[in-house]
This record gives C-alpha cells, structure tokens and sequence, in this order.
C-alpha cells in the first residue's frame, strides 16, 4: 500500500466515461459492465492498478474487493505494468507437441525477457506461457498484444521480434 | 403427508420436516450431523465445500445435503461407503496445503477439520513429499489475523460480509490452489459486526487478536449469558478459564440476534474481570468507611431504613438485573419512591441483512426492564428529589453525584478513590453480570436469563440476594 | 490467414462452405449467399414452430455436452412472464478445439443469424455472445458484421450484445458464463436452479455454442427432414460437425463430416495422415476432457455421439488431437493436468486442490522420482475427482489421467524405473 502525494488521474472522464455510459445500456445493472470496464482501465493505462480499481467500484457501485475479486480471476488483466510487447504462447498439449516451447524459449532469447513473465530490461517485451489460445490446428499461435499470430516456428521468430521492436 | 410435511428417511430414521427443508437441516431431526463446512444455516448456500456428500437412493451421483430439498419419500444414507469415501477424500484434499498446525493454532479443540478427520479422515496422508503452499499472515483490521495456510476456502467469511453485514469487503482472490481469501489493499475489515468471521471459520484461518494464543479451547468453561453492550439483548456464551472471561462469543438466538454479536459487545468484556473491586461491606464510623461484615452492614441499613420516613429516591444502573431492580423498589414500600436511571447512549451499528437486529444506541442491557418496574428516564428530576430525600439508594454507579440531607446507601462492584459514592454512608458489594444468575429484558420487552460463570469476589453478593435480605428483614418481601 | 485448406471431396461442406472467403464476411456478401433469408422466415413463424423444426432435426448441442437443441430450448417458459435471455457461448478455450472461431472470423453473419434465430424462438430479446478475450481476430470481424446487420434492421426487436471475456476457460461452463457476463468471478453454479428457470439475472435463460446456432439457419431453411437425412450411423447423430484436428497429422485444420463419418478416414485421407517415418500412437477424439483413445480403438471409431461412447470416450467438443509415435504420453498429460490446475475456479475441494496435486505427482514422475505407487494414486485421486463436484473440470482432468494410466502404462513405469531419462527437473 503506497501512499503517494500525486494526485489519482481518473479514466472515466470524457470520451472513455462515454463509452462506458454506452456499455452501461447494453445491461439491466451496472455490475454487468465490470469486464468490459476493466478492459477500457487496461487499454487506457496498460494495466489495473489497486486505485484504478476503486475509481472502478465507484463508478459501477461495487466495492473495491469486489472489483480486485474479479481482477484477480481473469488472467488477461494485468495487475502490473508491463513490456510494451505483452506475448502471449500456447504451451498446451495440442501446440506442445508441435514445438511450443521451443518457441517460449527463442522468444525469450532474442527479446532479452529471459524468463517467462518478467519484462526486457528495454521494456519493450514481456512474453507469457498461455493456455490454449483456441488455433489448436494453427500451432503455434502466439498472441502480440492485440494481434493474434498464427503457425509460428522458432524459425519465424526472429521476423516476428524485428517487426515489433 | 397429510400435515403438509415431507417424510424420508435418514440412515434409518424416519424424519418429517416442512416442504423446503434442506437434507442437512432434516438430519439433524434424526439426530445426524452431516459433516460440512461451507454451509451455514445463518448463510446464504454455496455448495462449495463438497464435505456433505450424502448417498441418496436413485440419484445416479452423490449429492450435497446442504443443497439437496427434502422430496417426499426421500431414502438418505450418510454413512454409505461411496459417501464416506467421497468425504474422506474431501478430507484428505484439504489437509495436502493445510499445515500441521494444531500445537500452535488458536482453533485446535474447537476446529472443524480436527472434528472431522477424527471422525471420517484418513489415518495418514498420501502427500508426504512437496512443500506446502506457505503465504505469509496478513492483518485485515482491527481484530482480524488472516492465516492463508490453514484456509480451506469455505466463502463463509465472504458470504457473511456480503449478504448478512452487506459490506462486501473480503473476496476470493487468484483461482486454483492459489486462491485465498483478499481484502482491497485499502480496506480494512473494521465493520461493526466483522468479528463474526472469526466464529464461523471452522478452522484457524480468521482469527482473534484479542483472543491469540490466549487460552486453550479445552480450558474453557462456557456459560450462557446475555450481551450488556446495549439494548439488543444478544445472547452470548462467555468463556472463562480459571475464572477469567477471556472471550465472548454470540450464542444462536433464531428471534434475538440469529447467529451473530457485534465487535462492541464482543470486545467489551475486560471490565467484568476487574480487580478493583469492592470486596467487604463498608459502613461509616467516625466520619470514615471502614470493612465489616454483612451482619453488621444490614443492621446498619435496616437503622437506617426503620428511622426514616418520607421520600426515598433510587438511582440505578440500567445494567442491573430485573430482580435487583425489584426489590430495590420493594425495599422502600414505606416511603414516597421515585426511581430513574440513566443510559450511555452511542451510535447505533445495524446489521443490514438480519431484520431487527443492531448494536443499539441504548448502551445497556436492562432499560426496558427498568421501565416496566416503574423506573423513570427523568434523572434530573430524580437528583433534585434526592436532595432532600429521607434516604438514596445508589445502585452500581460510582460516578452518581448525587448530593442528599439524609442517608446515602451504595450498592456497587466498584468505588474508585474520587467516586462520589465515596459519600455513602454504607457501601455494599455486589456482583457482576458473570457472578450472578438474573434477567435482564430487551428493548422488546423480552425477558431473558443470564447465569453464573464465575464467583464473585471476596464478600460480594449478587444485588437480588443483597436487597431482597433487606427487604425480608423490614417484612416487604420474601427473601431470595 | 489461417489453413486454407480445400474442401476434401469426402467432406460434407454446410457451415464451412465460406470458409476463407473474405466476401462472406460482409452483409451484403452473407445476403448474396443466400443469408438471412431463414432469418426472415422464422421470424414469421410462432416461437413454439421454430422449436418444433429444430427438435425435429435432431441437432445437439456442439459445445460439448450433446445436448439435444430443440429440447433444451423448449425447457424455455412457454409464457412470457419475465425478460429472456439467450447466452451464446463462444468461449471456445477446450484444448483441441478452434471451430467457432472459423466460423466467427468467415461467417459471423451465420452465427448472427442462427442467434436471431434461437433468441425468437426462446422469445429472449436480447442475446449475449460472450467471445473469449484472446479472441481478437474474431472480436473485430463480429463487431463489424454485427454493426452491418444492425443498419441493415434484420434482427427486428432482438437486440445481440457482444461481452468480451478475460482469459478463464472456466467460463465456457454455462452457468459460469452467466456468471462473467454478470460481472462476477467466472465461478460454475451449483444445480438447480437451471438456466431455464433462474439463469442470467435470475431470469430464465438459454445457452447456445457458436456451431450449434450456425447449423440452425441451414435446418430452417432446408427442412429438419432433410439435417436428420445427414447420418450416416446412429439416428441420434444428425447432420455436420467441425472436427479441428490437430497435432501429428500433415494437415491440421476444421474437417466437416456428416456424423458417423469414420475417425479412421478423417485422420488418414482428410488430414493426410501421420507425419513422414510416424505412426499413430494415440488420439484425443472431443477436447482434451475425454479419454485418450488407442490406436486400434481410434481406427474403429465412428464419429458421432454414441460411437465414440462405444470405443470408450466422447465426442465432446470434436478437438481432435492426434499424438504420433514421437509423442511422450507421460509429459502431455502432466501439460493437461497443469492446464485443469491452472483452469480451476477454486470453489470445489476435489478440483481445486486435486488437479495440483495431480500435476504435481506428474511432474515428480517425469523428474525420475516416480514410485510404483504414484500410478494407483492417481487413479484414487482421480475417482476421488470424478461425479463429486459443481462443475465437472475436476472429472476432465481425470479423464486423460485414467485413460493414459490404462492405455500407456509403460510409458509412465519407464520413467519410474529409471528406463527413461527425466525430462523435468524436481
């Protein structure tokens, strides 16, 4: 618990406040709006800071430890910062065995992450093993943030790094 | 089912209970105590646990009791193999992380999962070779110690701050093996009903910091008693080992306080073990109070009581029991009698799911009861009356500044070096709400009973046996 | 892009005859195809008629469960006394299977109109897709198509929401979904209530799987008669299901037979069989939560509901994953054990401490420190994890762990006794 003297910038304010007003019309109560909320939190911010979950629960009338409950739960919120490139690799059974991990392992190599979840001394990387990504017959799929990359090899990899770098 | 009731059948009991009932509530009726812990009759059901899994006969898998509805017919078996082995297993499952901490841990005695594994566990366990999970102690709040290791995730803590205290400040963090129990970084659990989760956790995990390392489970004698703390009248059960409470606990009261008792009243029990007790009769002699003995004190009041005439005016703790109350009237038939109390008030601290139920702003237990004996609020006018009253009977409080032409009777547990009782001319020891059997009556007008769980000091007497002795002797009352 | 693989002559092509065809994706490329049209239709005919053609057809729910459609949907309150709700589940996250997210990214217009289409005759109006977070891809396309389709004014009154999830396979489970979408932990609730009389909100509620409602159109329009005619083996199993296969194979990808189709047939011919000098040594007919299948029992399965309950699994979501000889059996079902652990909800005993336990017992296995009697452990614990829980993830990680004792005993006692070097590290 950190007690910090800058002041706490809020996400719900404007045109972020406005999307969030028009999700609230898609359900018959404001606790519904929670994932997609906390998704807005992370694609403005990067990531789901304890204060941002409070400006969370106020707005949605739930409480706090209500809100870090939820948080907690799903695996694609972040509870801190990370790389500027978050990479997500299947290691599940189907993609395992066709090389999965050796793919975690040149992603690991060639962006300087080193170990799964902690983030390149240039902040530009933060590579995860993830569970099955649902491309199963795409192996392997490795997910750069948004962008969800299909049949990657160790031997793609190193194109995949240049791109995003 | 001609009455409107379901009849089953429970390992070989016949059982008839209202339509609704759940199997876990009808086995009790049969005498079997389904083992659980999740379930709590006070809880909203969650079904999470997986310890009551009862055999039912033609349902194709086992099946929870504390989620299952008596059906008309109904075959339970608790003690199947297949059910015993499912529980068993549930056992075993638990106690893979659950440390071995019974030696050290504040539950051992009063625990749940000892209960059980005693009962149903295995005589070994099959994991005897990994580390287990280790999370560090987290403090929630002012009383709460939080021991991740030893929590088996039952939700009970969760489920009673989200539905019974509506405060949903605790919640169920990470998933897997690696959940525990979560509390928003800048929350604490400072809810005025928060220390319930403490009882029900069925183990060592949520503990009391007022209570660690205090006591063993097995030393403590239990004694029903009622809550003093204000005028709900909560039942409570007060634990005392060698003749020292040492913890509160609410006692189940389905009309009074259900299953719960608020932090104030839980919290507030170190002055009945106070030392500073008024331990001899006292009388005055020579302008000073000197110890005596009760023969000598009653000879002394009764003087007093047989030479007056006029007004007499009773001033009394609302934290009195009935019959003291009583007779304190009774005692002083011969007289013109005003009787007033006066009540701490403070804020009142509702718990918001159970109807009818708060830490109430009266902050004594025995108001009411004083109302119905004829006792009124009107104490301002009842210290002007006992100026020039005949005699004044002060009752249980010291600090009463009463000042009066005629005689001054102390009945009290206490009398400080500055209290005004000091005044008195007799000061008489009386008992505590521990060291007496008497009633008290709610802000409902409901009469209830509280016992003796310890002896009272020295020479002190309960108030009852004091004046009800005084009453006999003047022929006003028989006595106690 | 994904495999773009041609049309197999032996496949029975109807959900996937757009797939990799871009055009398909837009409204006015869906209504040229011949979209919207059965939408159209049923929205002319009685709620209870559309249930009627659906349950005739014989269609079963593609998520998993095989759930018969039409009846599940008749479960729905006949009187409309309160808000309806239909979920449509498009979480897909079983290991193995990657079928609705085809058909989201190619025909989204499909899973737009099969829903419209369930929301009328459950009288629910308002549908909730709930498409699981890592799903990008298919979350942009769906969003544009739903936009299109709303300016074209084609649902009428039912109104289709898409709700992004956040990374827990969990929420595939139905009442878990309805759980998420109502912005609680994913956590699986205890039955009953069932969805049909107190789902989401509390209100009665149905929940779909993408492959299921993208076959409705195709019933409505061309007759239930004519989807129980697609069968080819137990009349219970009617019309076309995706099967993604996976893993050793040449060509991994969505295959789509009529039921009954042999699994033999789909792995050698369609999938263009083993990879170079291998053989097959096991296959995972349904998602990694049913048995593991032999070779012999895999080469004699029929593809539809009860043949593969005949070999001893299940159909499940139809993920096929197929482990050549190169496969150690060992280490793939520790994966899966890891990946039941990780998936827990944590609400049940058996499932939240069980599947750890499992992995770990796994793991010592392969890191040379295995005991002869870690095997009947195992199999103890996984009893001890089957049919005793709220939600059954807790039995899917048994499944693969019995079935692999039984089936590749040697394997695992190789490791125990020192014959196979450790791969792990303790």
């Amino acid at each position: 618990m950190t007690m910090t003297t800058e002041e706490y910038r809020a996400v719900f304010t404007d045109k972020v406040l406005g999307e969030l007003q028009e999700i609230l019309s898609r359900y018959p109560n404001k606790q519904a709006a929670l994932l997609p909320a906390l998704w807005l939190v992370q694609r403005e911010r990067g990531w789901i800071s304890d204060r941002n979950m409070v400006e969370v629960a106020e707005v949605l009338g739930v409480t706090p430890a209500y809100v870090k409950g939820v948080v907690t739960f799903y695996t694609m919120y972040h509870q801190h910062p990370v790389g500027d490139n978050f990479v997500q690799v299947c290691t599940t059974s189907p993609c395992n065995i066709c090389g999965a991990e050796s793919v975690v392992k040149a992603l690991l190599e060639q962006t300087g992450a080193k170990d799964p979840g902690a983030t390149s001394p240039d902040g530009r990387w933060t590579i995860v093993e993830v569970e099955c990504l649902g491309a199963c017959g795409f192996a392997t799929p490795v997910l750069v943030n948004d962008d969800f990359i299909e049949n990657v090899t160790p031997e793609r990899v190193p194109e995949i790094v240049k791109k995003y770098r | 089912m001609a009455d409107g009731l379901i009849n089953l059948t429970i390992d070989g009991v016949p059982v008839s209970v209202p339509p609704g009932t759940l199997v876990i509530e009808a086995a009790k009726q049969a005498g079997v105590l389904v083992p659980h812990y999740c379930y709590h009759p006070g809880l909203a059901v969650a079904g999470v646990c997986r310890m009551c899994l009862v055999e039912v006969e033609k349902a194709p898998k086992l099946q929870i009791a504390c989620a299952t509805t008596v059906t008309e017919g109904m075959v339970v078996k608790t003690q199947a193999v297949q059910a015993k082995d499912a529980r068993q297993s549930v056992l075993e499952f638990l106690l893979i992380n659950h440390p071995l901490d019974c030696p050290i841990c504040d539950q051992a005695g009063e625990c749940e999962l000892q209960d059980f594994v005693f009962q149903e566990g295995r005589a070994g366990t099959r994991y005897a070779e990994y580390a287990k999970r280790f999370n560090p102690v987290e403090d929630f709040g002012p009383d709460v110690l939080y021991v991740p290791n030893r929590c088996i995730l039952c939700t009970r803590c969760v489920r009673f701050m989200e539905d019974v205290a509506q405060e949903p400040v605790l919640n169920v963090s990470e998933r897997g093996d690696r959940a525990f129990i979560g509390i928003h970084p800048e929350a604490r659990l400072d809810h005025p009903w928060a220390g319930n989760v403490v009882d029900l956790c069925p183990v060592g995990s949520l503990l009391s910091k007022d209570f660690l390392h205090k006591a063993r489970a097995w030393e403590l004698d239990k004694t029903a008693s009622i809550c003093t703390g204000c005028s709900q009248g909560c039942n409570v059960t007060l634990d005392t080992r060698d003749e020292v409470v040492v913890r509160v606990r609410p006692r189940p009261n389905l009309e009074v306080n259900r299953y719960f008792i608020c932090d104030h009243g839980r919290m507030n029990y170190r002055w009945i073990n106070r030392g500073d007790r008024v331990e001899a009769p006292l009388v005055r002699r020579d302008g000073e109070l000197h110890a005596t003995d009760w023969d000598e004190a009653f000879a002394r009041v009764l003087g007093i009581l047989r030479g007056a005439s006029g007004k007499a005016v009773a001033l009394v703790s609302p934290g009195a029991s009935s019959e003291a109350l009583s007779l304190a009237r009774r005692l002083f038939s011969a007289f013109e009698w005003t009787g007033a109390f006066q009540v701490v008030m403070g804020e009142e601290a509702p718990l918001a799911g159970v109807p009818n139920l708060a830490l109430r702003a009266e902050r004594a237990p025995n108001a009411k009861g004083a109302e119905q004996l004829g006792y009124t609020r009107d104490y301002a006018a009842a210290l002007q009356a006992a100026a020039s009253a005949a005699v004044v009977l002060v009752l249980d409080d010291p600090d009463c500044a009463v000042k009066t032409e005629g005689a001054l009777i102390y009945a009290g547990t206490t009398l400080p070096p500055e209290a005004a009782a000091r005044a008195a001319d007799v000061v008489l020891p009386i008992a505590n709400v521990a060291e007496e059997d008497g009633t008290f009556v709610n802000r409902d007008g409901r009469a209830q009973r509280y016992y003796q769980a310890k002896p009272a000091p020295g020479m002190a007497r309960p108030a009852a046996w004091v004046l009800g002795e005084l009453a006999a002797a003047l022929g006003v009352a028989e006595a106690v | 892009m994904g495999f773009p693989h041609p049309p197999h002559p032996k496949e029975t092509v109807l959900l996937s005859q757009y797939f990799g065809d871009p055009e398909a994706r837009s409204h006015k490329g869906w209504v040229k195809r011949g979209g919207y049209e059965a939408l159209a239709q049923a929205l002319k005919m009685q709620a209870g008629e559309v249930v009627e053609v659906v349950k005739e057809s014989g269609l079963r729910g593609r998520g998993g469960a095989g759930f018969p459609t039409g009846l599940k949907w008749s479960f729905m309150p006949k009187e409309k006394k309160k808000p309806h709700y239909l979920c449509v589940n498009a979480d897909e996250s079983e290991p193995g299977t990657f079928k609705d997210r085809e058909i989201m990214r190619w025909t989204p217009h499909a899973l737009l109109e099969g829903t419209a289409i369930a929301a009328h005759a459950i009288q629910a109006e308002i549908a909730y897709i709930y498409i699981r977070g890592e799903f990008t891809e298919p979350w942009t396309i769906m969003e544009k198509a739903l936009a299109e389709a709303n300016a074209a004014g084609v649902f009428g009154k039912i109104r289709i929401v898409l709700h992004r999830g956040a990374g827990a396979y969990i929420c595939g489970e139905e009442t878990a979904l309805m759980n998420s979408i109502e912005g609680k932990r994913g956590n699986p609730r205890i039955k009953p209530p069932f969805p049909a009389a107190a789902g989401l909100f509390g209100m009665p509620t149905t929940i779909n799987n993408v492959e299921t409602l993208a076959a409705v159109p195709h019933i409505l329009k061309r007759g239930a008669t004519w989807y129980k005619g697609l069968c080819l083996s137990n009349p219970k199993s009617t019309g076309t299901k995706l099967f993604s296969v996976c893993g050793h194979v040449q060509r991994p990808g969505n295959y789509e037979v009529t039921m009954g189709f042999p699994l033999k047939d789909l792995l050698y011919e369609l999938s263009g069989g083993m990879r170079s000098g291998r053989t097959l040594k096991a296959c995972i007919p349904g998602g990694s939560s049913v048995p593991i299948l032999s070779r012999e029992e895999t080469e004699r399965t029929l593809l539809d509901y009860e043949g593969v309950v005949a070999q001893g699994s299940m159909l499940g979501s139809g993920g096929v994953i197929v482990f050549d000889d190169s496969a150690d059996m060992v280490y793939q079902i520790m994966r899966l054990a890891r990946f039941y652990a990780h998936e827990s909800c944590a609400q049940c005993t058996q499932c939240r401490e069980g599947t750890a336990w499992t992995t770990k017992i796994l793991e010592r296995i392969l890191a040379g420190q295995g005991k002869t009697q870690d095997l009947d452990l195992l199999l103890d614990l996984s009893e001890n994890m089957t049919g005793k829980t709220i939600c059954v993830l807790s039995d899917s990680c048994a499944a693969p762990v019995v079935s692999g004792i039984k089936k590749f005993k040697n394997e695992f006692e190789d490791y125990i006794a020192g014959k196979r070097k450790p791969v792990m590290v303790a």
